[in-house]
């Protein structure tokens, strides 16, 4: 039996996505044994990174200054806004695509059964940039789940009012994907969304 | 106790540990059910694409305590409801259904009226009536059924060129002529409510009128959640 301090460290890791009790523990002996520098340098990044990162107040995604990089940055195409669910998906378009503008971020979906709706969003924030008058295009890159559906339906009203061109990015069969393989699902929206060659 | 290949519906999913999800099912042999999917919400989820709410499934399930373990669903081919007014229809039925029904208490009757709101929804009916038939049969379903055809008190039947005071936990109650007040339906209105005829825009409008009073005796306070937020939307 461990004493309060580390039963406490390890109830305490066990906060992190996929550790366990085993796992918490695991690392709780290493940081103590083998590397308290790494242990030290954990709290202090851990508690300033808690105190310090908001929102951006343009795109919402997470970031320790008033605005974040990207939105402040010169060299982003401002006449472009992209719509995602977090700031994760941000990450992985950056990295998969070569887009080039700006991102909005609403930190989740619709989900009226759990009482998520416009103000939980910022939808009207996204609303003011809408009617600032700066951009041509808004893409929506919501999820393809019922909710992520419903919100960039009602994204697409907004935007559409104020006379603004949106797309939705396409779902369909993964590449390098097998027909007979794929759910019957995303088959049938890939079949119901068949494009022009 | 091990279920195989029920129909039924994906009422609510909410996120559980890292890559699992809880479901609240509403089936029909087994009313509403709560399952846990593991890894539902991983990166090789084949069932992913499948449990969609509103979609008829055929689904399996290993009973143990509270809450069930996922083994299977397969999709029966079905419309998607709509973005808009259709899925906030679908929502409200859901929310309802969540809010009303107790786990484990089947209700066949009221999940053949549920598959087939969901499929008027899915046709692009107009929604305002399919919910009225849905609040109705709902109601019936829970022994709390709206009566429609006679004055409860005196035992005659309504009469269409008559008013009558609605009194939810009995029934319709004949105003004397001239009389203001209380919470009144015309006869007619009330016969064609009784005959499903929501959809005419007033028989409707009153319909709503009077199943919002009903309904909020057994909702209670807390205000439905749907509601709220697609009244925030329209605003």
């Amino acid at each position: 039996m461990s004493s309060p301090l580390i039963e406490e460290l390890i109830e305490a890791l066990r906060c992190l996505p996929g550790v366990g009790a085993r796992t918490a523990q695991r690392m709780a002996y290493h940081l103590l044994e083998r590397d308290r520098a790494g242990g030290r340098r954990l709290s202090a990044v851990l508690a300033d990174a808690m105190d310090r990162i908001g929102h951006c107040a343009q795109c919402r995604t997470l970031t320790e200054d008033s605005v974040c990089r990207l939105c402040a940055g010169g060299s982003r195409d401002r006449s472009q806004l992209c719509i995602v669910e977090t700031p994760a998906d941000v990450a992985a378009l950056e990295q998969a695509t070569d887009y080039r503008g700006l991102y909005f971020v609403l930190m989740g979906h619709l989900s009226p059964l759990d009482g998520v709706g416009p103000a939980e969003l910022g939808l009207d924030t996204l609303a003011e940039r809408f009617a600032g008058g700066e951009l041509a295009e808004v893409i929506l890159a919501t999820n393809p789940t019922v909710e992520g559906e419903a919100t960039a339906h009602y994204i697409s009203e907004l935007a559409r009012r104020e006379g603004i061109r949106t797309t939705r990015i396409a779902h369909g069969v993964p590449l390098g994907g097998e027909l007979e393989y794929i759910d019957g699902g995303t088959l049938s929206h890939a079949f119901a969304g068949r494009q022009e060659l | 106790m091990r279920i195989q290949l029920t129909p039924g519906f994906v009422l609510h999913e909410r996120p559980y540990r890292d890559t699992s999800a809880l479901l609240e099912l509403f089936t029909r042999e087994h009313g509403r059910v709560g399952v846990v999917a593991r890894g539902l919400r991983s990166r090789r989820s084949r069932l992913r694409g499948e449990l969609q709410p509103f979609c008829p499934l055929l689904l399996s399930w290993q009973a143990r305590g509270e809450l069930g373990t996922l083994t299977g669903a397969e999709r029966r081919p079905s419309a998607m409801l709509a973005p808009g007014d259709a899925l906030f229809g679908g929502w409200y039925l859901n929310e309802l259904l969540l809010r009303l029904l107790a786990r484990g208490d089947p209700h066949p009757g009221l999940f053949d009226i549920y598959a087939g709101a969901v499929a008027a929804l899915a046709a692009a009916e107009a929604p305002a009536p399919v919910l009225r038939r849905f609040e109705a049969g709902l109601l019936q379903a829970l022994g709390y059924g709206l009566v429609f055809g006679h004055d409860v008190e005196s035992g005659e039947p309504v009469q269409p060129d008559c008013d009558y005071d609605y009194r939810l936990e009995s029934g319709p109650v004949r105003v004397p002529p001239g009389q203001a007040g209380g919470f009144v339906f015309s006869g007619a209105r009330l016969l064609a409510m009784g005959e499903g005829r929501f959809e005419d825009a007033a028989v409707e409008k009153d319909a709503r009128r009077l199943m919002r009073a009903a309904l909020k005796l057994y909702l209670g306070d807390k205000p439905l959640k749907t509601r709220e937020v697609l009244e925030s939307l329209r605003r």
